[in-house]
């Protein structure tokens, strides 16, 4: 049975959450305060977890970056539409996806599968990374379609290569920045849109409604299902 | 320098004392040192009084000399050469001595006067310096106390039925105000005004107050070095005004930010507090069994009502001032997907056709503010078509021309021009209408990042809504 962690202070939320877990095949362990979430962390560590952020004082966002300092499970969190900062916040400090308020629990269960799955995912045999038909050889730096390498320069590789390791995970913006460019260029984001704009040319059938490489505008890239 | 006969009388007494000491005591003294003894007047004069009594005080020792001591004695005759040679030593000696003295002591006064003006200067920033309300009111007496009665005055001259100035002080403040320079008594401008005019900011004519001082009672003048110092005390005023005036804008902007942050908190609050009861709702109607058909309508409407919630935040945040795009690069693809995916309940029965070419340059935008106009008009655009929505973008001169057109009835033209307002409507009731907020958010939106929007005919009938976003330049990665 997976044991999921649902953090929320509004009851109304929390029961659903759960009820909607239960439905789901997961079992939930609802708590309504960031404390009481680290004592149940500590008593057993749960398989994934479902965060709200709340109103945008900090409190979700610290909870977050301490529930990932002590676990590797799926973090979802639950944000509103409109807060932007929060959501990357959390993606940065280690959330794996957020979901909007107000959701549906379908999903709300798509978000977590999607998430468990990617956990469980490991490294072929063959050392390649892997995403649907697109596979990753770092040693070779090279990136093939079914078995058809692709001419990618050193900056697209460099992207791909983040975006196949996150696994359909989001990566912000400024992440994605500071992993390919460095540091100095986390705010450019007019590097990587270049750069996914190129991508996009040699590795979407239309990519003028790209399905491989997905924007969340102000957030970030993920790569989408495969 | 003013004429001291004090200083006159105490050199010849010096100059009168040595000779009769020396003339008593000639046997028991060399001639040399009896020179040098004639030398001590010179220096006690130069020293208490200056230049002249020095003077007087080395040509009267270095005839005494003569008279009293060199032989034959009692008698301006000079016998050997040698006796010249003494003499006209002396004289030299004592002439610059007299002058490296005046020189130490006027140099010596200066320096006193710099530390007093530097004194009195450290004294009125001091005093301006303080937070206190009557700071200016004391800096001011300070002033008068010393210089002459002093006020300020502020924008361009003074009034004509201020009887303290006469029409050439009112002359010569205009000139001050105006040239931005020193004006009136003490200065070379009208100095026969009874007033001087010291510019708060000399060298910058940009309607700067005045500091005005009366000449001094008793009908004395100002010397250079007063009016000097006046100058300076005038810019010390103006920049203790200047740093008030920055600290009270400051103050205000530091205000308005805080106001502009409650305003952010109380919107986050509503919108929370709309959202809770939404998100459960969503969350307990997938839940529920039957009709999937149903379910779905049910979730589209509960999405609707989310949406309705974002529209109500975001006329809000146009209303309060509260927006702050974040410009940066966009790719129009992004937007639209994002959109398009947000609308997918609504959108599932339309046929949504995208033409964007694939060079299709970035845009400078708010991408979260742009998803949203794009949602607002795919929206607008999904309730009003019959079968198909068409969007299409182009680059055109530094722009990019964004349409989305769909085949529905079209916007009247009575319509147009308030489609933009607030809570505008299709005529004969909107049954399938949005929050009337759609399109004014938009057009709010759109302003706040410098895009323009409009409403026209598609080409093949039906309405277009056009975006004209600005191209971003976008630098080789």
């Amino acid at each position: 049975m997976t044991r999921v962690l649902v953090v929320d202070d509004e009851p109304a939320i929390r029961r659903l959450v759960a009820r909607v877990l239960e439905r789901g095949g997961f079992t939930a362990v609802a708590v309504d305060h960031a404390r009481g979430a680290l004592a149940e962390v500590e008593r057993a560590p749960p398989d994934a977890a479902i965060v709200d952020l709340g109103l945008p004082d900090m409190d979700g966002i610290e909870l977050v970056a301490a529930l990932r300092q002590r676990i590797a499970a799926p973090l979802l969190v639950l944000t509103a539409r409109d807060a932007t900062a929060d959501k990357i916040a959390a993606l940065d400090l280690g959330a794996d996806d957020y979901v909007v308020k107000p959701f549906d629990g379908d999903e709300l269960l798509a978000r977590l599968r999607a998430a468990l799955r990617r956990a469980g995912r490991a490294i072929g045999a063959d050392g390649l990374q892997r995403h649907g038909a697109i596979s990753i050889d770092a040693a070779h730096h090279e990136l093939r379609r079914g078995d058809m390498p692709v001419a990618l320069t050193p900056r697209e590789f460099a992207v791909m290569e983040v975006l196949v390791a996150a696994g359909g995970r989001l990566v912000t913006h400024h992440d994605l920045l500071t992993r390919v460019w460095g540091p100095a260029h986390a705010g450019d984001t007019d590097y990587i849109r270049v750069v996914v704009r190129a991508l996009r040319l040699k590795l979407e059938a239309d990519p003028s409604a790209p399905t491989l490489i997905r924007n969340e505008p102000g957030i970030g890239y993920r790569l989408g299902e495969a | 320098m003013r004429v001291q006969p004090a200083a006159y009388i105490l050199a010849l007494t010096g100059v009168a004392l040595v000779a009769l000491a020396t003339s008593l005591l000639h046997s028991h003294l060399g001639l040399a040192s009896a020179a040098l003894l004639f030398l001590l007047p010179v220096l006690l004069a130069s020293v208490h009084g200056g230049m002249g009594p020095a003077l007087v005080a080395a040509v009267a020792g270095a005839l005494s000399f003569n008279f009293f001591l060199l032989p034959p004695r009692f008698t301006f005759r000079i016998d050997s050469f040698d006796h010249v040679i003494s003499v006209v030593v002396l004289l030299v000696v004592a002439l610059v001595t007299s002058r490296l003295a005046t020189a130490l002591k006027s140099r010596e006064a200066e320096a006193r006067a710099q530390a007093a003006a530097s004194a009195e200067q450290a004294e009125l920033a001091g005093l301006l310096g303080g937070d206190t309300p009557d700071a200016l009111d004391r800096a001011l007496a300070l002033i008068g106390e010393r210089y002459g009665s002093a006020r300020l005055i502020a924008g361009t001259e003074p009034d004509a039925s201020d009887a303290a100035f006469s029409s050439l002080d009112r002359s010569a403040a205009a000139w001050a105000t105006n040239g931005a320079e020193a004006t009136g008594h003490g200065s070379t401008a009208l100095p026969a005004s009874d007033w001087s005019f010291l510019p708060l900011a000399p060298g910058r004519p940009d309607g700067t107050a005045l500091l005005a001082v009366a000449r001094p009672a008793g009908g004395g003048t100002r010397t250079p070095t007063e009016a000097q110092q006046l100058q300076a005390l005038a810019r010390l005023i103006g920049q203790a005004r200047d740093r008030r005036a920055l600290d009270t804008e400051r103050r205000a902007r530091e205000r308005l930010e805080d106001q502009d942050a409650l305003r952010g908190t109380l919107l986050a609050a509503l919108a929370h507090d709309f959202r809770t009861p939404l998100t459960v709702l969503g969350g307990e109607i997938s839940a529920l069994g039957g009709d999937p058909d149903m379910r779905r309508r049910a979730l589209a409407e509960v999405q609707r009502l989310g949406a309705m919630m974002d529209d109500l935040v975001g006329a809000a945040r146009i209303e309060s001032g509260a927006l702050r795009p974040a410009i940066e690069a966009v790719d129009l693809v992004d937007c639209i997907d994002s959109a398009a995916e947000r609308l997918a309940p609504q959108l599932a029965a339309r046929e949504v056709a995208r033409d964007l070419p694939a060079d299709l340059p970035l845009i400078a935008a708010d991408p979260i503010l742009l998803t949203h106009i794009l949602t607002n008009l795919l929206a607008n655009a999904g309730r009003h078509a019959r079968a198909a929505i068409r969007i299409s973008a182009m680059a055109a001169d530094g722009f990019v021309e964004f349409h989305v057109d769909d085949d529905g009835p079209g916007v009247p033209p009575t319509l147009r021009s308030r489609l933009f307002e607030r809570f505008a409507r299709g005529e004969g009731g909107d049954r399938s209408g949005g929050s009337g907020l759609g399109l004014a958010i938009v057009k709010g939106f759109a302003d706040a990042m410098g895009i323009a929007v409009a409403a026209g005919d598609a080409p093949g009938g039906g309405a277009r809504f056009t975006l004209r976003l600005p191209q971003r330049q976008t630098a080789r990665v």
